[in-house]
């Protein structure tokens, strides 16, 4: 059954292939310049850090307003390891990235027992904390509110074109991880606990450790784009620890639609191109996040992705409808979803 | 098997279980019954792990689970249903019942992560598995709409097989028959004795006399956090407490 | 010294009181927590700026007229946001983020009208320093605290003897029952956030003349009350006042005694600490804990 998928599905992937391979050259053959590579290699480490959220919050229903916290301390882990010791990006991506899934975990272990407003304010804390922390460290190893400048070495250098192959060869592991995670024992467990955690207890799951591997599992994912971030722009500052970024990967999840691959990616996509559309009004940036969230969350609850797909399966209803298929069974199923 | 000694369970001075002992026969289905506000639930409550007795024992095949917390209750072996229907609402059908055999499962987080055969053939088995289950309830053409779309006696149904899913030596049924018609009744009564076929014993608090007396083979009384009377269901019918209890009661 | 970092403790902790009484009044009324209450402080600061600096009004009608305006405005937040949603049924965590987008979307409009730079509030008395006891502040903090003391004792006044406060209790305590004992309890939910805006916009008044009046102003503040909450007790009225003088006096004498450089991390450590060891608070309050 699952190779025949596969084999159903294998003209949509090579397309998809084949698109995403062109796109940078085409991109840089209309733009005439590398700016809006950048632009495609941030989206695709924002993906990275957004699927991270989007296991924390879309699957298992728990709430970081913190989350740039680890986006930074992959990234200046990464970074610090880079300027003071030299070391190439295969060892400083790693580190940053457990550093982070370490840090998680251990937070995660107090902060699984609270209900979720105090686990966003603990969140909250845990970022500000880290933000003081970055800005004014013991011996100031952290370089302070200068940020840290990172040297470029290794294969990559400062082609985009480059960088692209590597972020997307990431994005797509880390997609598959995800997809296979969620498609298992534990991605089922993370949901029932976010749908009921009472009878998840009752049904045999065990939440806290559950919970504890979701924030382990998406400080890892956010950890690891702010480790690749870092070695991409060369210059991180406490600034991006701010509840600002962490409201900004927020605002990405929810826009797109959580619980979804197709979510992550538009939200990302559609945010991020936003922001640069409207970068003259940089002042009001926050304003932009505030409006945005209070939409999707008034008008579209699912997102972009989920008012896209009630929208085609309405469309298949009436179409349906019309050729006159409509089975008793499908009826029913119909009529449930609604309710 | 499951016992219960000297079980007490106090709120805050407010005794809602006041030192009851019962005794569950293997592969048999015992009842328990009681007015309002006797104490039943709570009771059913402590022994799934949702809350700690104040003192008093709760045993399974002689281990002890007084004070575990409800996911390691369920590993030990026993499953429950809710008076107030607690499925996963945006799941699917089939993917409440997946979540059921959690306990019994065996892939790793990495197995999980990396979809290793061990993954794939362990979910083979259990998608095939959870479709045995749901056809015994005849809900396998359900599996797929979300738990939310089935009618009210379906989710009972849900409920009682995601139970089962995690192949338990005792279910709980928290009045099972609630908000049932009397089809339904029909067939639950039915599916009861099925389920002790299967090997599973049976402890069910219902209100529905009719059912009770019907299906079960020993009967326990609670009134106020106390045990009434028990025995068996003839037994119990001509008790003269039990039906003072009832006319006294709130129902 | 000793002395000085104690009324400055009291001071601050005053505030942090009032705002930390904010975010339980909403607790107990809807079970929610509002990311918007920092900004009804920024609010009550521009607000009172405008009216006392710029329309040049007397300072005891700017202090009124701020405390309707707030009011208003959380009757408004709530009717036309909070319960707008709830009626829709969202889950309480979008809620929750919805009050995060209202928090940016007043610190943006406040950004609009009165610009990015801080803004000093004029003197309100005309000398501008009182010794007590052999203490020397400010007149305003001497106000202060005599202000949020007064704010916090008629509240208590307020709940548990007016007949309006009983009912807003009982329609927070069960608002079924609350409901068939003839309570409007709608209208006591609107009025119980109106009343934690009222006192936000109040502690943005009394910060004013100490810190100056910016945009962020509030956002800041208002975390270190949402911490005083948690350190007496979430959700418990007396907890707030009590956690908010006490997390103010901690952060006044470790940055007196020891380093003022971590001085706004330490609300923090103290918020992390109360929520993952002891979340029940001082006043033993059980509102924060999941399964």
């Amino acid at each position: 059954m699952n190779i025949l998928n596969i084999q159903k599905k294998l003209p949509l992937i090579v397309g998809l292939a084949v698109l995403l391979c062109a796109l940078p050259f085409l991109v840089r053959f209309v733009a005439g310049n590398q700016y809006p590579l950048l632009i495609m290699c941030i989206i695709l480490i924002y993906i990275i850090a957004v699927s991270g959220l989007d296991i924390l919050f879309g699957y298992s229903g728990q709430i970081s307003l913190g989350h740039a916290a680890f986006f930074t301390l992959g990234a200046y882990t990464s970074g610090l390891l880079n300027i003071y010791f030299n070391l190439p990006l295969y060892l400083t991506i790693p580190a940053g990235t457990i550093l982070a899934t370490l840090i998680g975990a251990l937070l995660a272990y107090p902060a699984s027992k609270l209900k979720f407003h105090f686990l966003s304010l603990a969140t909250v804390a845990f970022g500000e904390i880290t933000y003081y922390f970055l800005y004014k460290s013991p011996g100031g190893f952290t370089r302070d509110f200068k940020g840290i400048n990172v040297i470029s070495i290794g294969f990559l250098g400062e082609d985009y074109l480059k960088w692209y192959f590597f972020l997307l060869a990431f994005v797509v592991i880390v997609l598959l991880g995800k997809t296979s995670l969620i498609k298992s024992r534990t991605g089922r467990a993370f949901i029932s606990i976010r749908e009921n955690t009472h009878a998840a207890d009752g049904m045999g799951i065990n939440v806290r450790k559950n919970k504890i591997i979701a924030f382990a599992v998406s400080a890892f994912l956010t950890g690891l784009a702010g480790a690749l971030y870092v070695h991409l722009i060369k210059y991180i500052s406490p600034e991006t620890s701010m509840q600002k970024q962490s409201v900004l990967f927020l605002t990405m999840l929810l826009f797109g639609g959580t619980a979804s691959i197709m979510g992550t990616i538009m939200g990302v996509v559609c945010i991020e191109v936003l922001m640069e559309a409207i970068r003259p009004l940089q002042e009001y940036q926050m304003l932009f996040y505030g409006v945005l969230l209070l939409i999707v969350i008034v008008a579209l609850p699912g997102g972009i992705y989920g008012g896209l797909k009630n929208v085609a399966q309405n469309i298949r209803k009436a179409a349906l409808k019309r050729l006159g298929r409509n089975t008793d069974n499908q009826k029913k199923v119909e009529k449930g979803g609604e309710a | 098997m499951l016992e219960t000694n000297n079980v007490t369970i106090n709120f805050g001075g407010l005794i809602a279980v006041n030192n009851v002992s019962i005794k569950v026969q293997p592969h048999k289905i015992t009842a328990l019954i009681g007015p309002n506000g006797a104490g039943k639930t709570t009771l059913f409550n402590c022994i799934s792990g949702v809350y700690k007795p104040t003192s008093g024992e709760v045993i399974l095949d002689g281990q002890h689970l007084e004070g575990k917390r409800g996911f390691q209750i369920n590993a030990a072996g026993i499953a429950r249903t809710y008076q107030v229907i607690n499925l996963f609402w945006k799941m699917s059908v089939l993917e409440n019942v997946l979540v059921g055999m959690n306990s019994r499962l065996k892939a790793s987080f990495w197995d999980s992560l990396l979809s290793t055969k061990k993954k794939r053939e362990e979910e083979r088995r259990i998608h095939e598995r959870a479709h045995e289950l749901l056809q015994f309830v005849h809900l396998d053409e359900y599996a797929d709409a979300p738990a939310a779309s089935l009618s009210y006696g379906k989710q009972r149904l849900l409920e009682i097989v995601r139970g089962l899913a995690s192949d338990p030596k005792v279910i709980l049924l928290d009045e099972p028959a609630a908000g049932m018609n009397t089809a339904e009744k029909a067939e639950l009564d039915i599916l009861l004795n099925k389920i002790i076929e299967m090997g599973v014993t049976i402890l069910v608090v219902e209100h529905d006399m009719k059912l009770i007396m019907d299906v079960s083979d020993y009967i326990y009384v609670l009134c106020n956090g106390m045990l009434l009377a028990e025995g068996d269901p003839d037994k119990i019918q001509k008790n003269p407490e039990v039906i003072a209890a009832y006319l006294g009661g709130d129902e | 010294m000793f002395k000085i970092l104690l009324i400055n403790g009291l001071i601050i902790g005053g505030v942090y009181g009032l705002i930390a009484l904010g975010y339980s009044l909403i607790y107990r009324a809807s079970g929610l927590m509002s990311f918007a209450q920092g900004d009804m402080i920024t609010l009550g600061a521009y607000l009172g700026l405008t009216f006392y600096s710029i329309l040049r009004l007397p300072f005891f009608l700017s202090f009124i007229l701020t405390f309707a305006c707030a009011f208003i405005v959380g009757v408004l937040l709530e009717k036309g946001v909070i319960r707008a949603l709830l009626n829709k049924s969202v889950l309480p965590i979008y809620i929750v983020l919805a009050t995060i987008a209202i928090s940016y979307i007043i610190q943006n409009a406040t950004q609009a009208l009165f610009g990015t730079t801080t803004l000093r509030f004029p003197q309100v008395f005309s000398t501008a320093t009182l010794t007590i006891s052999g203490i020397t502040a400010q007149t305003e903090a001497f106000a202060c605290l005599v202000i949020s003391l007064a704010l916090m004792f008629l509240l208590h006044l307020f709940m548990t003897k007016t007949k309006f406060g009983t009912a807003m209790r009982s329609a927070a305590m069960d608002p079924l029952a609350a409901e068939s004992c003839g309570i409007n309890t709608s209208m006591s939910t609107g009025i119980t956030w109106a009343l934690a805006a009222a006192i936000a916009s109040i502690a943005g008044m009394l910060l004013g003349p100490m810190y100056g009046v910016y945009t962020t102003l509030g956002s800041v503040v208002g975390r270190k009350g949402f911490a005083g909450a948690v350190v007496g007790g979430y959700g418990n009225m007396y907890g707030a006042m009590v956690g908010g003088i006490i997390l103010g006096l901690v952060e006044t004498f470790v940055a007196g005694y020891w380093t003022g450089t971590y001085k706004n991390l330490i609300a923090y450590a103290i918020l992390i600490l109360f929520l993952f060891v002891k979340p029940t608070g001082i006043f033993n309050e059980k509102a924060i804990q999941d399964v």
